[in-house]
């Protein structure tokens, strides 16, 4: 019921989008890449007519770019379908999901204030886990971050200085 | 006057527990002790909700850039004379968390604590151990 | 003379200190009997005593910006109107011709204060969470206080129409309790959920939700204060069961009082231990739909003599 059901899916997303290349990992990972501009669209098909669901969102810095995966589910296929992407590193912009998955809203928070990465249409673009006085275009997750924080003032009190 | 303080102090502390970026363990382990294995109540500690009515704080966990003024600011709250007990490692010595960017450096670098109780998560009855001999220290 | 044995009688015998201890030591029987039916060990006797004498002799911290007489004064409220109500049971108990007319309804006043007390303490502390529970703390004060009024009316009738404790008193000592016949029982359950619900014990703690409001109307109370609270608390421990014996179960002047009273807290207790906690609207629903309807089938069965 489960392999059926994937397969299904599997064909109608080929013929549908054929920019998209998919790879099954295993009996219940499917990997599919695609290009940059086309997350939007694609993530908007799967979330709104086909049922999937968001689960979670990572990124990661490596030698060709910023690389951000999304995480989907499907409930009666029983698999997960992760959207590989990866960003060139000059120019880190990407259509935001927030605007129509509310579940993507704070994961994205997270990836811009740890990564840089810029989402463009996000409703509320603001740092959600760092600090207050964390400089907010110091993104720790890079590869090229140094131990800069060492130099940075810890505060004491949170509801004295203004 | 004085014994009459420590009498009651030593024979009724009562607990509020202060969880500063802990990954939960360590405070899992803290309500194991009001199972009725390991029954804290008959040391007469009680679990407060406030921190106005506790004796003693037990922290958990490592203090953040972003925790850091939230958790002296529950202590400056609790009535003194006030013990303060951490929990785990996390506590002792920032454990493995040490380079991170985020993490600002042991706790007696900024509260007088009274007790470690090492471990990760420590067995209760090591924490058990570690509050005796914190209220035999009185 | 005369003002000395008066002041004797409230502020030690059977006044303020005698229910005070009394009061701490039931707390303690409280807690013993909790551990046991959760299989474990509880505190060892003095321990409510260690807790009264600790929160002594800590510092009182008065939050900024709350009005400070009366954060201070609101925990009095309690302490003197039970000693009043302690020293009013007794009396009218051992010698049931002191009674005034109308002395039921001042106790039913005097055993309203104690939630005042509350209400005041958390609304003159300035904190949110204080004040969502001292409203939840006077809401239930609206729903238990109706059934408690129409019980009460069924034993006035029940008593050939007199408002006098002490002529109540006499009139079980002459015909037996009031608590062997229909009537009697309903009132007997009705006013023992009312206590349940005065003392803030589980089902209706929800004005001191720990889970929730971190400790209710009593959040900003430290040292002196908050002893005060715990011992109202206690206090009424020991005399609402006292009251419930005098108007249902023939009254306490005989050495049978004790397995008496000792059952009826057992019956709390065991309540307390078996129960989940309501919210505040299914426990308004509780009293006023339930109870309500419970306590005037009480009240038709009192008129016809049953």
């Amino acid at each position: 019921m489960k392999k059926e059901y994937s397969k299904e899916i599997l064909e109608e997303i080929t013929k549908k989008f054929p920019e998209v290349t998919v790879k099954i990992h295993g009996p219940r990972r499917t990997y599919l890449r695609a290009p940059r501009e086309k997350v939007y669209d694609f993530a908007k098909f799967l979330f709104e007519k086909k049922g999937f669901r968001l689960s979670i969102a990572t990124g990661i810095d490596t030698r060709d770019g910023m690389e951000i995966i999304y995480h989907f589910t499907h409930d009666e296929a029983g698999t997960y379908y992760n959207i590989k992407t990866v960003i060139p590193k000059d120019d880190l912009k990407i259509k935001s999901l927030a605007t129509f998955l509310p579940a993507a809203n704070w994961i994205e928070r997270e990836i811009h204030e740890l990564l840089g990465v810029d989402f463009i249409g996000h409703p509320n673009l603001v740092p959600l886990l760092t600090a207050e006085t964390w400089p907010a275009d110091l993104c720790p997750l890079r590869r090229d971050y140094q131990d800069e924080h060492k130099e940075l003032k810890i505060k004491k009190k949170a509801w004295e200085e203004p | 006057m004085g014994n009459a303080k420590l009498w009651g102090l030593k024979k009724s502390p009562w607990v509020f527990h202060v969880a500063a970026a802990s990954c939960n363990n360590c405070d899992i382990e803290i309500l194991d002790l009001l199972t009725p294995r390991w029954d804290i109540e008959r040391f007469g500690i009680v679990l407060v909700g406030s921190p106005r009515h506790a004796d003693a704080l037990l922290v958990t966990g490592v203090l953040n850039r972003k925790n850091l003024p939230r958790v002296l600011r529950v202590y400056e709250q609790t009535p003194k004379p006030c013990l303060v007990i951490g929990i785990g490692t996390c506590t002792c010595h920032t454990h493995m968390f040490e380079r991170s960017y985020n993490v600002v450096g042991p706790y007696n670098k900024y509260l007088p604590v009274d007790v470690y109780i090492p471990g990760c998560p420590p067995k209760p009855e090591a924490m058990i151990m570690g509050v005796v001999k914190a209220l035999k220290r009185l | 003379m005369n003002i000395v044995r008066i002041l004797f009688s409230y502020i030690i015998f059977p006044g303020f200190i005698f229910s005070a201890i009394v009061g701490l030591f039931l707390t303690w029987i409280d807690r013993k009997v909790t551990a046991r039916i959760h299989w474990r060990v509880g505190p060892p006797w003095f321990q409510p005593y260690a807790d009264f004498l600790k929160l002594l002799l800590k510092d009182t911290i008065v939050p900024e910006g709350s009005s400070k007489t009366l954060f201070l004064l609101a925990p009095l409220l309690g302490i003197i109107s039970m000693s009043i109500l302690a020293v009013m049971f007794f009396s009218m108990n051992f010698n049931p011709t002191s009674t005034f007319v109308g002395d039921l309804i001042v106790i039913v006043y005097l055993l309203a204060l104690p939630p005042i007390g509350i209400i005041l303490g958390g609304s003159a502390s300035k904190n949110v969470l204080a004040g969502v529970g001292a409203s939840r703390e006077m809401t239930q004060y609206f729903a238990y206080e109706l059934p408690f009024i129409i019980a009460i009316a069924t034993i006035i009738l029940k008593a050939g129409g007199s408002i006098k404790f002490g002529e109540i008193v006499l009139a079980q000592q002459a015909s037996g309790p009031f608590l062997y016949s229909i009537s009697g029982v309903i009132t007997a359950v009705v006013i023992l959920l009312s206590i349940q619900a005065k003392l803030s014990y589980v089902p209706f703690d929800s004005p001191e939700a720990e889970q929730e409001i971190m400790a209710g109307p009593y959040i900003e109370y430290s040292g002196v204060a908050l002893a005060m609270y715990k011992l109202a608390r206690a206090m009424m421990l020991f005399l609402l069961p006292l009251f419930l014996i005098s108007l249902l179960w023939g009254g306490f002047a005989d050495w049978w009082a004790i397995p008496k009273f000792l059952l009826i807290i057992v019956l709390i207790i065991l309540i307390k231990n078996t129960n989940p906690r309501l919210r505040i609207d299914q426990a308004l629903k509780f009293f006023w739909i339930g109870l309500g309807i419970l306590s005037i089938i009480g009240l038709v069965f009192a008129y016809y003599g049953l």
